[in-house]
């Protein structure tokens, strides 16, 4: 939809596993760990089977500015639950992701809508993220060539600096992206994404780096757009709980109503 | 050169010498003619078909936007900024301007249309529907139901995206759309009214929604729009009248930008332009056919004379004369032929602007330029065209007979006479 909610912890997700995806490339055997080690680890540290969590998104536009807060739920890649909790306005507004649909509710006149493929491309509730970005599957290693065009200390930091090229055939929306991952505990920093041209289209950066469900997350993520650079999108975790107690039943279209038949 | 009406007279009385071929030779110029302005009026009537159906569906002639709407369209760019205008007093201004019929207020807002398990994306366009109609014509293509109305939370959408929805009149359909404060503005809308105006895009994307309520959706204030159509009474003059509407609103405030449809829709306007072109090259194959066919005659016509030439010029007439004489005959046969084109072509004119064939029944209509034309073989009337197609005629019929004048002066009169 022109603004579906998605799943803020897929979100998250999504970005992590692509930032640490890019392990599995040669260049990261350099380093002397095997890439899928890393991976591995990694995914550990900030995948788990399922989660739940409280987060807060602040958008700010030339125009407008707000936050909402939701609450997220997520089983899998292919599972996923938002549902919106403040401001009143929208509260109990949902978007359920399951496999490749995306379904909204809308509490006000109590109607669900399946977001139609069309509309992928769109924004993500008003934010600077698209639909696509959420419900797509991590699949970076498949659409992707690696290298690693610097590797060394950046503001006092051991870093990698990957530089990801779509393969040909690879259905991406990206010229290139650029991506910082810091060696010391493999967090990811930043990601820069460039279109065709090898324009900056957006940057997203990681921030606020704690122990959250057990694991050392990002605990903010700001996307800023580049020919709008006043403007931002900021997530903030508040909670987040990892290999929570649910199952496939919890992502229904029941659930998605919030329980109303 | 006081010799001329002597020359004159010889000339109408050898026209009358063959009355048959004077007839036929008249008519073919009369007949090109009428070709000439009727091709160049059904050209101008696929242009003025293309021009209403291009800017008359929806477009309008002159639309009005705050100077940075387009080209992108951003929703918040509305007239008058943030704070919107005081939207009577300003269409009331428009309309006091004496080349302005009408105006009609219009906001857009993309969102998503839904009903049962069917969404889809649309344009949902805001309009004043009394105003609207007065404008364009998009609510005459209404082919079920009736127009929304305001206040009652009632849409109209095209039929292809009422089918795609698979929703019928009376039925109810969520609108989603992204509002101006950033939230989520989505309601209950009951379908009044589906349109069909032949124009795929619009039929399968549009919901027609009345101004408040799309206001109200957007979370808009009531003086907030995008954009004024406007129509004025001097179609064809746009431009000038558009130019003179922005100057009118310098003073207004914040800067506005008024276009004419030439602007708005620049493939449509070049399409006509290319259109206007092709009428010269209608002209110029018409009377290049006839020039020759003339010419023909003509030459016939003074070789069959060679003695009687040979007979004046031996009295003492002097090659110049000779000449004259049969240019005055393509002089006199181009004033009858067009005589006969104009007696002829007028009616036909006419019958054809009031009367035009209708071909739906046997070629489908087609969408060129992004505007529709309907298979009905349109006449306009023009000024100009009459008046270059006779310029044209005439020009023609001198033409073809200088080379027989000229012919006609080389008669060496002992030769002629001895053989």
């Amino acid at each position: 939809m022109v603004h579906t909610p998605a799943h803020g912890t897929l979100l998250f997700r999504r970005l992590a596993a692509a930032s640490l995806l890019v392990f599995l490339s040669p260049a990261a055997d350099a380093s002397g760990q095997s890439a899928r080690e890393i991976l591995d680890r990694v995914d550990q540290l900030l995948r788990g089977r399922s989660s739940r969590g409280h987060v807060e998104m602040e958008i700010t536009t030339e125009h407008w500015s707000r936050t909402l807060a939701m609450d997220v739920w997520s089983l899998g890649t292919d599972h996923s639950l938002v549902r919106v909790t403040a401001p009143a306005r929208e509260e109990g507004m949902a978007t359920l992701k399951a496999g490749r649909e995306v379904w909204n509710y809308l509490p006000r006149v109590d109607r669900t809508i399946k977001v139609p493929p069309s509309l992928m491309m769109g924004s993500w509730m008003g934010s600077h993220f698209t639909n696509d970005d959420l419900v797509k599957e991590s699949r970076v290693i498949d659409d992707y060539e690696f290298e690693i065009p610097f590797e060394g200390i950046r503001d006092g930091e051991e870093v990698w600096e990957f530089l990801l090229t779509p393969k040909p055939e690879a259905p991406v929306v990206w010229g290139h992206v650029e991506e910082q991952v810091r060696k010391r505990d493999l967090m990811p920093t930043w990601v820069r994404y460039f279109d065709e041209d090898g324009t900056l289209v957006r940057t997203l950066r990681f921030s606020d780096f704690r122990v959250m469900g057990g694991r050392l997350v990002p605990a903010t993520m700001t996307v800023i757009p580049a020919d709008k650079p006043a403007e931002s999108t900021v997530l903030r975790y508040h909670e987040l709980a990892f290999d929570i107690d649910v199952d496939e039943g919890f992502f229904s279209l029941r659930n998605l109503r919030g329980g109303r038949e | 050169m006081s010799d001329d009406p002597v020359w004159r007279r010889i000339a109408w009385r050898n026209l009358g010498r063959h009355r048959g071929r004077t007839l036929i030779t008249a008519s073919a110029l009369a007949f090109g003619y009428l070709a000439a302005v009727l091709m160049v009026g059904l050209m101008d009537g696929m242009n003025a078909e293309l021009i209403e159906n291009g800017t008359g569906l929806m477009v309008g002639q002159v639309q009005v936007h705050a100077a940075d709407y387009l080209p992108e369209r951003n929703m918040h760019r509305t007239i008058g900024g943030y704070e919107g205008i005081d939207l009577a007093g300003f269409l009331r201004r428009l309309e006091s301007d004496p080349d302005i019929v009408a105006a009609a207020p219009r906001l857009y807002g993309g969102g998503l249309v839904s009903s049962g398990d069917q969404t889809l994306g649309g344009v949902l366009f805001g309009v004043d529907v009394r105003r609207e109609g007065e404008v364009t014509t998009l609510l005459s293509t209404l082919r079920e139901g009736r127009a929304p109305r305001a206040g009652a939370f009632e849409v109209a959408m095209g039929s292809e995206m009422a089918r795609q929805l698979d929703v019928k009149v009376g039925d109810q359909v969520v609108l989603v759309a992204a509002a101006a404060d950033g939230s989520m503005g989505n309601d209950l809308f009951t379908l009044a009214g589906v349109f069909s105006t032949g124009t795929p895009a619009l039929d399968a994307s549009h919901v027609l929604v009345p101004l408040p309520d799309l206001q109200y959706l957007l979370a808009m204030d009531p003086g907030r729009v995008h954009e004024v159509a406007l129509t004025t009474t001097r179609p064809w003059d746009t431009p000038v009248i558009a130019a003179s509407v922005e100057r009118s609103l310098s003073a207004f405030g914040p800067p506005l930008r008024v276009r004419p449809w030439t602007e708005l829709r620049p493939e449509l306007a070049e399409s006509v332009e290319l259109m206007g072109s092709m009428n010269w090259v209608i002209i110029v194959i018409v009377f290049a056919m006839a020039i020759f066919g003339v010419a023909n005659t003509m030459i016939i016509g003074t070789f069959e004379r060679r003695k009687e030439f040979a007979v004046v010029r031996a009295l003492g007439t002097t090659p110049l004369g000779v000449g004259k004489t049969v240019v005055y005959e393509g002089i006199f046969l181009g004033v009858l032929a067009l005589a006969a084109g104009a007696v002829v072509t007028g009616p036909v004119l006419v019958w054809w602007h009031n009367r035009p064939p209708d071909l739906s029944g046997i070629v489908g209509g087609f969408a060129w330029s992004g505007s529709m034309w309907r298979p009905i073989l349109r006449v306009e009337y023009s000024w100009d065209t009459p008046i270059v197609a006779a310029v044209a005629l005439f020009v023609t019929s001198v033409l073809a007979a200088v080379y027989p004048a000229w012919k006609a002066t080389r008669v060496p009169p002992a030769d002629a006479l001895a053989d």
